[in-house]
């Protein structure tokens, strides 16, 4: 880590943080611009409010909509949209550690990839439930994120990426050498059989589609939910201090190690779930398929494109790095795909490198500000639109706002 | 004795390969403070230009000339367009660029070039006849102008960096960049011609490698030896050169023994168990064996 400018550490938790910001204006948000300057008048929302509650209902049934209407594609478009909801799951656990904790991780094809073999060997070779193994994948990649994040304590920046790296190098190397159990460089094949939706569900094995698809769907939420709240408490507090200032972060009491390594942890296990689901969707592993550097590098795609540390941006980012292969790949097979992720990954730290959410998210807030329902009133607020709020005031009144 | 003879010589001659492409990513660590992972890539890309030039029937010297010369162009051009406007925003700008590049440039080289593997020919002596018998094992004339281009490379280097001025200029910039701009150095002029010098390196690597590679010239040539180099940059401590050397020889020559005689390792291994050395390496000490610890003020 460099030295970087001393940013607030209570920085709220949605967009990039500021040193990540591509100029002045967007490091402060809302401030005198949406509301006096343009005239227009931005729609305050009282957290908590009946306004509140409906909005979230409006959201919420939008979701279930959207869910609804994507189960009815064709089975081959239901596939895909799986393949976004489980590489969205693994990018909302960078994103934690990349994104929230500001460590980059080059190496999380290999939690990927251990989720994927838990699942795989379990099922395969032990002949347990799909289901009943994602508790093993999830503590065994909670383990590996902790090893990972050990050297923290001592290398620090890039050497730490480094160590990442190192681990996602090493993954297929271990998988190609642990013949007997991971069946090598061969693969590892899962029967469909033993991979068959629960009986509780009524459903028969060749709506396997189906069942992964809700599956994917369910936890990607539960994902997303979980990780908002880890963000906005206290230890999420400590992961930002960290990123944005770690000395000063020890300073202030937080343990920069320990938030770290917890970071890691909480991370791999993310990303080990989905490997988890993915082993599921496709039934067939093998350790130069997935879970390469080549994995990392897309996941990393996503989450940039999507936008770092935003919360929408790991589904974002998964559906263009889903998505966006095959629509260069219909026009040449092959390596064109890869001079676009390319391009787009160097044209976005140029042109938007708060990502595709994070825009979104400023062109939101200058038009809805979702205020705390105890949120101290600045004095000179009550008529918003007459008088353009003067800059000392709109400091301190920022900072409620946008929460 | 034979056997052990050989595997010091093909381990070094492995060594001194990372030592080359572990210079070109210290040369840029110097100068701007980051890992550039795209630098394997960049002379994959550059010895693909190399081996086109030979199947336009010029000769290798020629073809290898070139390559040098697309490689400090392209590394200059890099540093001035997609480096230098990020790099002031922070660390992980500048790494996603570097991805970019890496996947940009692999798959622009198969692009233009195809992916199915080439014959790569070698500058060097390298028939089945052309060795030297030392204590019993063949030394073979390229593994020969292996070890020379590296101890070449050393010794202009080292005058570069003594005795020229704009060796001590990339000197002040690594050590201060505000102070060398403060003193009159024109810093954003030797950050170009670093990350230059460094394409360069890399792209005398990757014509030297390929002939000597087991896959010989294809997409995938450069990763491994990008990652031995990057483990052994950090081995020295990412900012020295005399590390970088050291780090790449040690590498090369413990990944030849450790495949030869640890048979749990065997050759599938090999990454694993040298990534793991540098691991433990840090561990104990967080800025490798030869780099120096940096102040940091609040």
């Amino acid at each position: 880590m460099g030295v970087q400018e001393p940013t607030v550490v209570d920085d709220p938790p949605r967009a990039a943080p500021p040193g990540r910001m591509p100029s002045g204006p967007v490091a402060a948000p809302g401030s005198p611009r949406g509301r006096g300057r343009s005239g227009r008048e931005r729609l305050t929302v009282i957290e908590g409010s009946r306004r509140h509650w409906a909005l979230r209902a409006l959201a919420v049934v939008v979701v279930v909509a959207v869910l609804l209407q994507a189960s009815q594609a064709q089975a081959f478009r239901v596939g895909q949209f799986t393949n976004v909801f489980i590489i969205a799951i693994a990018i909302v656990g960078l994103n934690l550690v990349t994104g929230h904790t500001g460590l980059l991780s080059i190496g999380h094809s290999a939690f990927f990839g251990l989720g994927a073999y838990t699942t795989g060997v379990l099922v395969a070779r032990y002949d347990a439930a799909p289901m009943t193994t994602i508790p093993v994948a999830v503590v065994l990649s909670f383990a590996l994120g902790l090893l990972v994040g050990l050297p923290s304590l001592r290398i620090k920046g890039l050497y730490l990426a480094l160590v990442t790296l190192a681990v996602g190098v090493s993954f297929p190397e271990i998988i190609r050498r642990a013949e007997e159990l991971t069946g090598g460089a061969a693969g590892l094949v899962v029967r469909s059989a033993s991979l068959a939706p629960p009986a509780w569900t009524g459903l028969g094995r060749a709506q396997r589609g189906i069942w992964m698809f809700w599956v994917s769907a369910a936890v990607l939420l539960l994902v997303m939910w979980l990780s908002r709240n880890l963000v906005r408490s206290r230890f999420g507090l400590g992961m930002r201090a960290t990123r944005d200032h770690e000395i000063a972060a020890a300073a202030s009491g937080v343990r920069v190690a320990r938030t770290k390594i917890l970071a890691f942890g909480v991370s791999g296990a993310i990303t080990g779930l989905a490997g988890s689901l993915f082993t599921m969707y496709i039934g067939a592993l093998s350790p130069d398929g997935s879970f390469t550097l080549l994995k990392s590098i897309e996941l990393v795609t996503g989450l940039v494109l999507g936008g770092i540390a935003t919360q929408l941006g790991p589904l974002i980012g998964a559906a263009a790095v889903v998505f966006l292969p095959q629509l260069t790949g219909s026009l040449s097979t092959g390596p064109l795909s890869g001079v676009v992720f390319g391009v787009v990954l160097i044209t976005i730290v140029f042109v938007m490198p708060e990502g595709i959410a994070g825009r979104i998210g400023l062109w939101v807030r200058r038009r809805v500000a979702v205020v705390p329902a105890d949120r101290p009133r600045p004095a000179g607020d009550a008529p918003p639109a007459s008088t353009p709020a003067p800059p000392p005031h709109s400091n301190t009144h920022n900072r409620w706002e946008d929460q | 004795m034979e056997l052990f003879l050989e595997r010091l010589i093909s381990g070094l001659t492995n060594g001194s390969i990372y030592a080359l492409l572990a210079l070109a990513l210290v040369v840029v660590f110097r100068g701007t403070g980051t890992l550039n992972f795209a630098q394997g890539e960049l002379a994959l890309f550059t010895t693909f230009v190399a081996w086109w030039l030979t199947t336009q029937s010029l000769p290798i010297w020629f073809a290898i000339a070139a390559a040098l010369g697309v490689g400090f162009l392209m590394g200059a051009l890099i540093e001035r367009l997609l480096i230098r406007p990020v790099a002031k925003r922070n660390d992980m700008a500048v790494l996603i660029v570097a991805l970019g590049l890496f996947t940009g440039l692999n798959s622009l080289a198969g692009l233009l070039w195809g992916s199915e593997t080439k014959i790569m020919p070698s500058p060097f002596p390298n028939g089945e006849s052309d060795f030297i018998s030392v204590g019993g094992a063949r030394l073979y004339g390229d593994a020969l102008g292996v070890w020379g281009a590296l101890i070449v490379l050393m010794g202009l280097m080292t005058l570069l960096f003594r005795f020229t001025k704009v060796g001590l200029h990339m000197r002040a910039v690594a050590d201060n960049a505000t102070s060398a701009t403060l003193a009159g150095v024109r810093t954003s002029r030797i950050l170009a011609i670093g990350w230059g010098l460094s394409g360069a390196i890399g792209a005398l690597a990757g014509v030297l490698v390929t002939p000597l590679a087991p896959q010989q010239l294809s997409l995938t040539t450069m990763f491994s030896i990008f990652i031995a180099a990057s483990a052994a940059a950090l081995f020295g401590g990412l900012d020295s050169l005399v590390g970088a050397v050291v780090g790449g020889l040690v590498i090369g020559v413990l990944e030849a023994m450790l495949t030869g005689y640890v048979s749990v390792i065997g050759g599938s291994l090999q990454q694993t168990s040298a990534l793991l050395i540098i691991v433990v390496i840090l561990f104990v000490k967080p800025t490798g064996l030869f780099g120096t610890t940096k102040l940091v003020r609040v």
